[in-house]
């Protein structure tokens, strides 16, 4: 008898059962291998503070003169982020005139006032201002802020929102929002300057997979997907992972058990990629994710996803 | 290069570089994908089956290799390299060694009973598939013994069929005991390499 005519065994009844439950007992869902050591917010941010600074510490004269974002040159956006740095600590010290403020138009003054300084100026003093931010974050996260009104080491200290910028956060996911924006800046001047651009390592960007996933339904709400679709979605690589998130929920009026079945997706795509697309710097259609699943809904999570723009 | 990034250069985590299916399920797989292990069950797990089923000749024996493949596949992912081949031949190499261990075993299993059945009186017998599963596994790892050359099939009869020492086979024979031990060195390498061909073939 040949390899060809070999017709393969019938499976035993329950033996696919019996194999998925002992491989999840073996290893939970959902989690990547091997496994990303898990880190704080703080942490995350400080990583990224240290990469941006050593891209700046690499830069040439001509470098820092180069059109990389907007109406910035890279001196400038690095002014505009020692202006987010003032603004991080205002909000940290609970300033409501930050909550609120603009972006670009509050940080702006930093940015103009670059002009015509030393590079080398400029990026001490952005190096100041992440070590204040990153040594507050710490004082604030073990719950020492004065006024906190939270013990030490509790939840509630690391679950105080800080609000800036028009968002309102717990300050761990503030502190992963602003590693997303470094990253996504640090790589702005890679591609301006001719650099090969960076990924996080595995523990941030797996942080920020997660944040962007979690922020996924607000984003889907906010550009009008009302039907519920249920995500599964992959994330390749280090730092990804497996989630399922269920966006474009129906009206609240509507309790759980009257909401109708969702659309079912499943997308999966690389963890790098996918963060670079939450913070608008790649399309849907360059990033290629594999969908299954109704490839409409698909899009329009994908689309929600680019309005994130955590950068 | 200040700690927090690498280089997107040393990144090889793109799916848009995924080649084929298997590449693409291994990736998904170590994102921890229970999906993915669903469909590497639903398109290799017959051929995985059948294949330790030809060469174990017991059903029962066959599942459990079945689980160990798949459940190494969901808990380590990583050691398949996609670049070296499919996923079907990774998991029917593995089936190979994990039935070919318990072939061993059961060699082991088989010589105990054996010594044991010398030793004691019958004792009342199993159930009516207890002894086909038995009977079946006995006589695929006594059809491996048979095909042996006459002077290693005896002596792996009487080292583990009558549970003789080296020496005592040495003296049983009339051979140097050195002369013993390489036979069954030599033995033990045929009988692994017929039980794998068996599975080769089977695949």
């Amino acid at each position: 008898m040949t390899t060809a005519d070999r017709v393969p065994a019938a499976l035993p009844a329950g033996l696919r059962e019996r194999v998925m439950t002992a491989s999840l007992l073996a290893r939970e869902a959902g989690q990547p291998v091997p496994p990303v050591p898990a880190i704080s917010g703080a942490e995350a941010f400080g990583r990224a503070a240290d990469a941006f600074y050593g891209l700046l510490a690499g830069l040439d004269e001509q470098d820092w003169a180069r059109p990389v974002l907007r109406d910035l040159d890279v001196q400038g956006l690095t002014g505009h982020l020692i202006g987010v740095e003032e603004d991080m600590q205002r909000g940290l010290a609970g300033d409501p005139a930050v909550a609120g403020a603009d972006h670009v138009e509050s940080t702006q003054d930093w940015a103009v006032r670059q002009a015509g300084r030393s590079p080398a100026l400029t990026m001490r003093d952005w190096r100041r201002a992440a070590d204040r931010t990153l040594a507050e974050a710490r004082t604030a996260e073990a719950g020492a802020r004065p006024g906190a009104g939270a013990r030490v080491g509790t939840d509630d200290a690391r679950d105080s929102r800080i609000a800036m910028h028009g968002i309102r956060l717990p300050l761990d996911d503030l502190l992963v929002v602003r590693a997303f924006e470094l990253w996504v800046h640090e790589n702005d001047i890679r591609r301006c300057a001719g650099l090969v651009p960076s990924v996080p390592d595995p523990p941030v960007l797996r942080l920020m997979s997660d944040l962007a996933v979690r922020m996924l339904p607000y984003a889907a709400a906010r550009t009008g997907l009302r039907e519920r679709v249920d995500v599964h979605l992959v994330l390749t690589g280090p730092g990804g992972g497996t989630w399922d998130v269920t966006v474009g929920q129906q009206p609240d009026d509507l309790g759980p058990g009257e909401q109708g079945p969702g659309q079912d997706v499943a997308i999966v795509t690389d963890a790098v990629g996918f963060c670079r697309l939450a913070a608008n710097r790649t399309t849907p259609a360059e990033l290629g994710p594999h969908v299954t699943g109704n490839a409409g809904r698909a899009a329009e999570v994908l689309a929600a996803t680019s309005t994130l723009a955590l950068d | 290069m200040p700690m927090g990034h690498c280089l997107a250069a040393g990144s090889q985590a793109s799916v848009r570089g995924v080649e084929g299916s298997d590449a693409l399920l291994a990736a998904r797989l170590a994102a921890g994908d229970e999906r993915a292990l669903a469909e590497a069950f639903d398109r290799l797990a017959s051929s995985v089956y059948s294949g330790a089923l030809r060469v174990l000749g017991n059903g029962s024996a066959a599942q459990d290799v079945v689980q160990d493949v798949f459940v190494e596949l969901w808990s380590h992912p990583g050691r398949y390299d996609p670049g070296a081949g499919s996923l079907r031949t990774y998991l029917i190499v593995l089936a190979r060694h994990r039935a070919v261990d318990l072939l061993r075993s059961e060699l082991r299993r088989v010589a105990r009973q054996e010594r044991h059945h010398r030793l004691t009186p019958p004792e009342p017998p199993g159930t009516a598939s207890d002894e086909v599963m038995a009977a079946e596994t006995a006589s695929v790892v006594r059809a491996a013994v048979q095909l042996l050359p006459d002077g290693q099939r005896r002596v792996v009869e009487l080292a583990y069929f009558e549970g003789l020492t080296c020496r005592e086979v040495a003296s049983t024979m009339g051979i140097p005991e050195g002369t013993a031990k390489s036979r069954l060195r030599l033995a033990m390498s045929k009988l692994e390499s017929v039980l794998d061909r068996q599975l080769l073939e089977s695949t």
